[in-house]
């Protein structure tokens, strides 16, 4: 089947950038889908919605719209539009001709472009606002306007520049629940370019692209549950990650060895990595994995992270773990206690870029820690080693 | 004493908000007022404190020296002037706003020089050789004159494009609108009132310039600035030089007056 929009090679590089924004970047979107591209700032998601829309120019590469290659192509003549981070509603025309703005453009009159446009405000639940000027909107509105204007420009694909970042938490969580309904009303082709996990959450497959390049290409839960790198694995978040090997089938630390199920990294330096919600927290005498002393117990949503430091059973280096504890857990710093480490199908191993094993003597610090692109960068570039923090967003 | 202290600045606050738009309004109108007083009088003697006889003997003898042809020539020298300075203070405005050059030092200077230079030194450098090139007086004094307004226009344009995001233009692109529908339908009619503010001030440099006019139009363009200039310099006709000044300012007071009016009105209506 052909894609509605198929990025092939993309290859962009920004002026006096050493590294290429987007590098070799492939992307296929199918009709009706919605592909989010997630990742953190700087990491080339805008400048790859930008070439799609034809708004830059890459070195290298193709954007195809139902397999007919649109290179060259001005933005305007390409079938496929853009809601940005800012809504950009023109301040001279009222809310409605923002949105009857494109059909007047195709040459329809006046009333007929109203009409359609009327529609379209409907659908985003602001019917009465028509008559209205831009600056009379909140910026909730503003965006449902925007969101009107582009559905009502009738693209083959729609390409959303972070569109609800501005917006505080309760009018994003709307603005989402909106984007289902039209989702569900119009059956629109969408690529979402976000760094925020929950508006990841909308798509049906994420992108996930660190410094220009695309990571994995998978639904949101595999992310969680299989990341394909440490970097994917940092910026999703909420991981442990422990360096070792992977020999057999299994992992191998100072820890012990843990088997792997699925699909195992190849023999070599890898790390380890477990969800701190499928660790468990339990008592000393009910034969935990492994035990330590809880050295910092902190709110973390509606939940509470319990950091652990164990025991090492073979030397005096410091490990610690993240715990993803209920609410009103009765654990205090100081206190010891076992944790339970989840069966094979909680575990999951990736190639370590740091590419050595730790020592036995070196102090190892396992737990997550918020991303950022710094960490990211030097896994990239092979320099994480095991004293290196780590870990994502949780 | 902090409450006394914030009751006295207040009440000063207060009266300086009455002040000084009464003494803004008092500049603008006492040089008017003689004026005024003088475009009515049919004999006013230099002891007296008002006109001795009322009358519109002024009037007559400014209609029998062609003020009507006079005014019509100034408005076509503004509307020429402002129809090329306009569009020109779009392009550079557009450019230096959105900071579409690598280097906009230079161009900046060089629009802004002839508000830097005197007009007597340029016209006289500039007539010398529009004479020896043959271009006719009337062509030579509006593209004189559209260099003069070139900075005004670019300068009111460069501050409108400042206030205008760029990316309306690339909205308007992804939605359908060519480079030159974007700009039309979009980014010029979102600067209507700096263009409206460009078009009056380019006008106002070719409807109210003397100098120009006067040496490289060598004293052939008889417009409304150079009828007053010259009944103010050799007629000693009071009456008839007030007249001249009051019809030459009226239109231009009477176009703010309705763009101010039309723009307040504008405002009002997206507010209520």
């Amino acid at each position: 089947m052909t894609a509605a929009l198929n990025l092939s090679s993309i290859t962009r590089h920004h002026p006096g950038a050493e590294q290429p924004t987007l590098a070799e970047v492939d992307l296929e979107v199918q009709d009706g889908e919605m592909v989010a591209v997630l990742g953190p700032s700087g990491s080339g998601k805008t400048t790859l919605l930008r070439v799609a829309a034809g708004l830059e120019q890459p070195e290298s590469g193709d954007v195809l719209l139902d397999g007919m290659s649109v290179m060259g192509v001005p933005p305007e003549r390409r079938d496929l539009t853009v809601m940005f981070q800012k809504p950009h509603l023109f301040p001279h025309l009222s809310v409605l001709d923002n949105v009857a703005f494109a059909h007047r453009l195709r040459g329809r009159s006046r009333s007929q472009s109203r009409a359609a446009a009327q529609r379209y405000l409907d659908l985003v639940h602001l019917g009465d606002f028509g008559g209205r000027r831009p600056r009379q909107l909140s910026g909730g509105q503003e965006q449902r306007v925007a969101l009107a204007r582009a559905l009502a420009a009738s693209r083959r694909v729609m390409l959303l520049d972070e569109p609800f970042s501005a917006l505080d938490t309760n009018l994003r969580t709307s603005m989402h629940q909106l984007l289902g309904e039209v989702r569900a009303a119009l059956d629109p082709t969408i690529v979402i370019v976000t760094h925020d996990l929950d508006e990841a959450g909308l798509a049906d497959r994420v992108a996930v692209l660190v410094e220009g390049r695309i990571e994995q290409l998978d639904a949101i839960e595999r992310l969680y549950a299989a990341p394909k790198t440490l970097a994917v694995a940092r910026l999703v978040g909420g991981f442990n990650e422990l360096p070792g090997r992977v020999e057999s089938g299994a992992h191998h630390s100072s820890l012990g060895s843990f088997t792997l199920a699925g699909a195992v990294e190849a023999d070599g330096p890898a790390i380890l990595l477990v969800r701190k919600e499928r660790l468990d927290l339990t008592h000393l005498d009910a034969r935990p994995t492994v035990t330590g002393r809880v050295v910092q117990v902190r709110q973390s949503g509606p939940h509470q992270d319990v950091v652990v430091e164990l025991d090492h059973p073979l030397s005096g280096a410091r490990l610690r773990v993240d715990v993803e504890a209920r609410l009103g857990t009765s654990l205090r710093p100081g206190d010891r206690t076992g944790v339970v480490v989840p069966s094979s199908d909680g575990l999951w191993a990736v190639r370590d870029p740091g590419a050595h094993e730790p020592s036995r003597d070196e102090d190892v610090v396992v737990m997550p820690t918020v991303y950022d692109e710094a960490t990211t960068r030097r896994a990239e570039a092979g320099r994480v080693g095991p004293r290196a923090p780590f870990g994502g967003r949780r | 004493m902090r409450r006394q202290a914030a009751v006295r600045w207040r009440a000063a606050h207060q009266s300086l908000r009455t002040v000084i738009p009464a003494l803004l309004v008092f500049w603008l109108v006492i040089p008017l007022t003689p004026l005024l007083l003088w475009a009515g009088a049919s004999r006013w003697s230099g002891t007296s404190r008002l006109p001795q006889d009322l009358g519109l003997r002024g009037w007559q003898e400014a209609l029998d020296a062609g003020m009507i042809a006079a005014l019509a020539r100034s408005g076509l020298l503004g509307a020429a002037v402002a129809l090329i300075a306009t569009p020109l203070g779009v392009m550079a405005g557009r450019a230096l706003g959105w900071r579409l050059l690598r280097r906009p030092a230079l161009p900046s200077v060089v629009l802004l020089g002839p508000v830097v230079l005197a007009p007597f030194a340029v016209a006289m450098g500039l007539d010398v050789v529009i004479l020896r090139l043959g271009v006719p007086g009337e062509v030579a004094v509006v593209l004189v004159l559209s260099v003069f307004a070139l900075p005004y226009t670019t300068f009111t344009m460069r501050a409108t494009y400042l206030g205008l995001d760029p990316a309306l233009e690339e909205q308007a692109r992804v939605l359908g609108a060519s480079s030159r529908q974007a700009r039309r339908r979009v980014t010029l009619p979102a600067a209507t009132t700096g263009l409206v503010t460009a078009t009056g001030l380019a006008f106002l440099v070719g409807w109210s310039d003397y100098a120009v006019t006067l040496l490289i139009g060598g004293g052939q363009i008889v417009t409304a600035p150079m009828l007053i200039g010259s009944s103010a310099a050799g007629s000693g006709n009071d009456a008839l030089t007030s007249t001249l000044a009051l019809s030459a300012s009226l239109p231009p007071l009477m176009a703010l007056a309705v763009f101010t009016c039309a723009a307040s009105r504008r405002r009002t209506a997206v507010h209520s």
